[in-house]
């Protein structure tokens, strides 16, 4: 088993990736999906491993440089990594590396050195740092029949293939063959955009040889350090008595408040898993003389709940005014149209009326207290705020 | 009051200022005056009307930039400032990120530049809470001279499409005379309007198209230290 060193994705593998296997890293363009071969190429080394790395939008010496800002030191590791360079012949600059495309433009030249290379060496990861940089001067049908032939070759040879993949807007074919057959494994990195991408994640597409884990894990891109998972914090908030403690605690495993007499007066905190979806649930108090703290609570925050009491329209304008406070960072957030068991309830479709809310803002009718409508709520916002994976 | 200015006020006026979400293509011969052009609408963007600005070079390096600006005394908010250098790695200048710099590690590293970008607009847009952001590319040519036009549409069409979902403003640089004809076609799709600029017996013009509903006209124009100075319409 070759391991990518990226926490949690190794153990979704089962492992890792064992020999032979094909692995891609699929990334939306604006998030640091590159990271992730080249930490799979430090963690093969630590290991003990070969690894090859195909160099193809820089020069070889910025990528060691890029070793170096994250804390991995690849000159212990001289003998064991090797790169292909196709980028200084690209500019026509000479290369000073073992292997170099002359043409890179030409995808018989890069099949001859990546075959060559397959049969020359020990069992090893090869790590290709571009893989669309190669079909953008390769073109795509060309580039895609020779990677099905390297991990053909791959498997004979008992090597590992790696490949960061930026999913520019090709043609749905090449897109559907990336995502589809073309690989043994399909990891997708993402951004969460709400007008801006403000976070990542990465969740396993495809893997021929683990059972899928259907989770998708938030990361920060460290440096140095590399990838680190890191938990989300969703913010709940509304008015006061709009029942958005009750509405902390059904959704959450765990959860705490901080109340007095019954009111929430400094927050509700709670823990949520659901659908390998995992969140830190920050309830805010609903009075006005505690709105610092939902400053300081929502400026980490993925998204928002803001739950609202069906029954109490005159309560709107506060609702709108706390919404107002969080959204100023341009958060994604859902309604959550509270106590709709109750006598007078408006529904969804009056309160986004009362409320001038947009089409595209979604509005969850709920009954907290008997835990109605809350995963439904949780998983809307999930879905806002991944983009739906 | 519109959502963005050019900064030269006899083009504002007759264009009635820029909306928000608008790709613009800034396109003109070599020599015309095109970064002064273009920092001047950065200095503009950043001080009058408090936007943020990202600026991606792919011909000088950032720190040749920033010294334009004290070289003419003008004082950028650098809170406000974001410069994505795609050159100084390349020639193996020491290039270290701070705040207002992020290298990039080559103008074919589109990619990367991307992912700069990004974390640009985040920091602007999420922790510095700047709701009006300008990005500039300076310029496409040079991309164009390492990527083919396929290539540089796919990367265009993705951040266009930021540009908009953000509310933001894009200026895309280009050289006239350097891309085949239907290559600047192809691109022109991808944007609202275009920043003309031409020279005739040591004259140069600007204008601006698209914008308005119909083109403004050709004004004379004079680069006066760091001012831009309309001397006529015709």
């Amino acid at each position: 088993m070759v391991e990518t060193g990226i926490p949690k994705l190794d153990e979704f593998l089962g492992g890792g990736i064992p020999k032979g296997k094909s692995l891609v890293f699929y990334s939306q363009p604006g998030v640091e999906g590159e990271i992730f071969g080249l930490q799979t190429v430090h963690q093969t080394l630590k290991k003990g491993g070969i690894c090859v790395f195909v160099v193809s939008s820089t020069i070889p010496d910025i990528v060691k440089g890029q070793f170096k800002e994250f804390g991995w030191d690849i000159n212990l590791y001289k003998d064991k990594l090797f790169f292909v360079d196709s980028y200084n012949p690209l500019i026509g600059a000479p290369s000073n590396e073992k292997y170099v495309i002359l043409n890179p433009d030409n995808i018989e030249d890069f099949n001859k050195t990546i075959i060559d290379i397959i049969k020359e060496l020990p069992p090893s990861t090869i790590v290709f740092g571009s893989l669309s940089t190669i079909m953008d001067l390769c073109g795509e049908k060309e580039t895609i029949e020779t990677v099905r032939t390297w991990n053909k070759m791959a498997m004979l040879y008992d090597h590992v293939l790696v490949y960061n993949f930026t999913a520019w807007p090709y043609s749905e074919e090449t897109l559907n063959l990336i995502k589809g057959d073309l690989f043994n494994s399909v990891i997708s990195i993402g951004g969460i955009a709400e007008r801006v991408i403000f976070g990542q994640y990465f969740g396993i597409l495809k893997s021929d040889w683990a059972q899928i884990t259907r989770k998708s894990m938030l990361f920060r891109v460290l440096r140095p350090g590399g990838v680190k998972i890191f938990i989300p914090k969703i913010l709940v908030t509304g008015p006061f008595d709009a029942g958005k403690s009750t509405f902390v605690h059904a959704l959450s495993t765990r959860a705490i408040s901080v109340d007095r007499l019954g009111t929430t007066i400094a927050m509700d905190h709670g823990h949520v898993d659901y659908k390998g979806f995992s969140a830190d649930i920050f309830g805010t108090p609903g009075q006005e003389r505690f709105d610092p703290i939902i400053k300081l609570l929502s400026s980490e925050s993925m998204g928002v709940f803001l739950v609202v009491d069906s029954t109490n329209p005159s309560d709107f304008i506060r609702a709108k005014q706390m919404l107002d406070i969080t959204k100023s960072y341009g958060l994604p957030y859902v309604v959550v149209a509270n106590k709709q068991d109750l006598p007078g309830a408006l529904t969804p479709e009056e309160i986004r009326e009362q409320f001038h809310l947009p089409d595209d803002v979604p509005i969850v009718p709920a009954v907290a207290k008997d835990k109605i409508g809350v995963y439904e709520a949780f998983e809307v916002l999930i879905d806002r705020i991944t983009g739906g994976i | 009051m519109s959502d963005y200015a050019i900064g030269i006020k006899e083009l504002d006026d007759a264009i009635g200022g820029i909306r928000k979400g608008s790709n613009i293509m800034l396109i003109g011969p070599p020599m015309s005056g095109k970064e002064a052009i273009l920092n001047y609408i950065m200095y503009h963007g950043a001080v009058e009307n408090e936007n943020a600005v990202i600026t991606v070079t792919t011909r000088e390096s950032a720190a040749h930039i920033l010294d334009w600006f004290k070289e003419n005394m003008l004082n950028l908010p650098m809170e406000r400032i974001g410069i994505i250098d795609c050159v100084t790695k390349t020639l193996g200048g020491a290039a270290i990120e701070n705040e207002n710099i992020k290298i990039a590690s080559s103008p074919v590293d589109l990619t990367g530049i991307g992912v700069k970008i990004s974390q640009f607009f985040e920091e602007f847009f999420m922790k510095k809470n700047t709701q009006k952001i300008q990005l500039h590319i300076n310029s496409l040519s040079t991309i164009l001279m390492y990527s083919n036009i396929q290539t540089v549409f796919r990367f265009l069409h993705v951040f266009t499409g930021r540009i908009k979902a953000a509310s933001a403003l894009g200026i895309y640089v280009i050289e006239s005379g350097m891309h085949d004809e239907q290559a600047v076609a192809t691109l022109k799709q991808l944007f609202d309007g275009m920043i003309e600029i031409k020279s005739e017996e040591d004259k140069n013009f600007i204008r601006v198209v698209g914008i308005s509903q119909k083109p403004t006209p050709w004004f004379e124009y004079e680069i006066q230290g760091y001012n831009i100075k309309i001397i006529r319409g015709n």
